[in-house]
């Protein structure tokens, strides 16, 4: 099914943003929420993931019901998941599409990858401090 | 030790009233910040990189101070087109260097604010701005309007201190008088205690001032039935809330930046705040996220005439947001190196920027690991302003407050190590 995706802050990704290493943040910014409607039509349940494909790629993110989003949009909090599918096109602006990006939704059995998967499949290392010192 | 009048270094609203407790190099208790500023105060000292590590093979190494700044001015020299991004979590006096440095360079060099409110500068710059400090949206503000943003989560305590829950000198009771209206996609917890919650189809914000315009010149005959979803009805309410306001605060956030019409949003959106001003006190103010965004936009300007996204390949400074703004610059495989200072691009770009980030010698200065470090080839520790470094830093309505410090942890300040590598670029571009 198509969605718009749409981005923004929440407070818990928020508090995450001091320490992006941590579990906290990749779950505050892996969270896909959809009304609850569109999650009955796609079938899925509260916690089932779901494979979101955008103009960069694909992406697996857990799904929480939320009233609040009209139907036909899902509301992820910004970050590494969420940039993770999308283009790099501003329309001469310098502002990328963080909120209009069309995007193709299934539930997946996938899990959820870490935020230092996403950066390896970007050709990143990851750095963690036992590996120095 | 009890540190009082602390500035929290999280958001825009630069809180100044913060208390912090700390027992040797420790924060054991934080008061009055809200749970953002809280987080960040008491992890003060958590998760700091110990100093400067550089990519080793597949792997990481541990560095000198010295080897790094070595290698981050030698990438820098070497460099056809170096982009010097972030400057948004840092102090003014770091921004000045950036900006003395990028010129020297010929280099490119922005901050998020291309990925923040970059449109809304797009249309005060064609428009003009008729912005206010917070102190008067406080004491005087009887109508607060916040459109495509939701305070509630990303600047907690905008409402308790500047709008709706704070009291105001000239209001008797200012939570009684002061009215709010809350303009959003979805129905966020800011909306579910606006006095109007006028819940618009994604992308009809321009239609949607073009209309409240019209009404609010006396031409509601032209406006149709619904705008993008809101009732004519439900338009004319609001138009008749601000007309008779006695002073009305009108805030948006990215929701309207990056909504499609991007800047010509903003610009309508003020449109509307002068054709209010024909009948009462109205004012527009961005609600800026990190907590120096708006103060690289005042360095960048005092000292090159631009806001962001400033070129100097051409020894002058040359200003084309879509054309010299980092994610363009990035998604074109343009720039040949880069520093990134106080900013995360790793969790906020597209990833085609990021792919582009590895494949190039990209350097980042920033106290903590983040997203971006596995995209760098090497990282400088610093400290964090507002904690254990005091700086400049500009609140969202542009008054500039002194940050101040409470730890020392012996790391050096972002202005120290950028200022260190500043000297090695003169040494060869200025012998
Ligand atoms: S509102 Fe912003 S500046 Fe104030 S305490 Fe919260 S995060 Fe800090």
């Amino acid at each position: 099914m198509k969605f718009l995706f749409n981005t923004g802050r929440t407070a818990a990704q928020g508090i995450g943003l001091d320490r992006k290493a941590g579990a906290e943040y990749a779950r505050a910014t892996s969270r896909c929420m959809m009304n609850p409607v569109d999650m009955m039509d796609l079938d899925v349940e509260a916690g089932d993931h779901l494979q979101v494909r955008g103009p960069a790629g694909e992406v697996v993110l857990s799904v929480v019901p939320a009233e609040g989003t009209p139907r036909g949009m899902v509301f992820v909090p910004l970050g590494p998941y969420a940039n993770h599918i999308l283009g790099g096109e501003t329309h001469g602006t310098g502002m990328p599409d963080f909120k209009t990006m069309t995007v193709e939704i299934e539930p997946t059995l996938r899990e959820v990858p870490t935020v230092a998967d996403l950066m390896d499949e970007i050709g990143g290392a990851a750095y963690s401090p036992e590996e120095t010192s | 030790m009890i540190h009082t009048d602390m500035v929290c270094p999280f958001c825009g609203c630069l809180c100044d009233d913060i208390v912090v407790e700390t027992e040797g190099n420790a924060v054991v208790r934080v008061d009055n910040a809200c749970t953002l500023g809280t987080h960040k105060l008491m992890n003060a000292s958590m998760d700091r990189l110990k100093g400067p590590i550089m990519r080793d093979g597949a792997g990481w190494r541990d560095a000198t101070y010295d080897e790094a700044i070595e290698y981050a001015a030698g990438v820098l020299l070497d460099a056809d087109r170096p982009l010097l991004y972030g400057w948004s979590s840092t102090q003014g006096e770091a921004q000045g260097l950036g900006v003395s440095m990028a010129e020297l360079l010929g280099g490119v060099i922005d901050s998020t604010t291309s990925v923040c409110h970059g449109p809304s500068i797009l249309a005060i710059q064609e428009v003009g701005h008729p912005g206010c400090t917070l102190g008067q949206v406080k004491n005087r503000a009887d109508l607060i309007i916040y459109w495509g943003c939701n305070p509630t989560e990303a600047h907690p305590r905008h409402m308790s201190r500047y709008t709706t829950y704070a009291d105001g000198f000239f209001l008797q009771n200012s939570f009684r008088e002061r009215k709010l209206i809350v303009v959003d996609v979805r129905k966020t917890e800011t909306a579910s205690i606006a006095d109007e919650f006028v819940q618009i189809t994604p992308g009809g914000d321009y239609a949607v001032f073009s209309a409240l315009r019209a009404i609010v010149r006396g031409r509601g005959d032209v406006v149709p039935p619904t705008v993008a979803g809101v009732t004519k009805e439900q338009l004319e309410k609001i138009a008749e809330m601000c007309k008779s306001a006695k002073f009305g605060a009108f805030f948006f956030g990215v929701g309207l930046t990056m909504a499609p019409g991007r800047y010509k949003n903003i610009r309508n959106a003020i449109e509307l705040v002068d054709e209010l001003n024909r009948y009462t006190k109205f004012t527009l103010t961005p609600l800026r996220g990190h907590y120096n965004v708006y103060g690289s936009n005042e360095v960048f300007t005092w000292m090159t005439g631009y806001p962001y996204a400033v070129d100097f390949s051409r020894q002058i400074a040359f200003y084309n947001p879509g054309e010299t703004t980092a994610v363009d610059i990035l998604a074109r495989k343009e720039c040949d190196a880069c520093l990134i200072v106080a900013s995360d691009p790793g969790a906020h770009f597209p990833r085609k920027c990021l792919e582009h980030l590895t494949s190039i010698p990209t350097v980042l200065i920033d106290p903590a690991r983040t997203v971006t470090t596995p995209l760098c080839r090497c990282q400088i520790p610093t400290a964090v302003t507002g904690i254990d470094a005091s700086g400049t830093a500009y609140r969202m309505d542009g008054v500039p407050i002194h940050v101040k410090t409470f730890l020392d942890l012996g790391y050096p300040t972002d202005t120290e190590v950028i200022g260190r590598i500043f000297e090695k670029v003169q040494e060869v571009r200025h012998p």
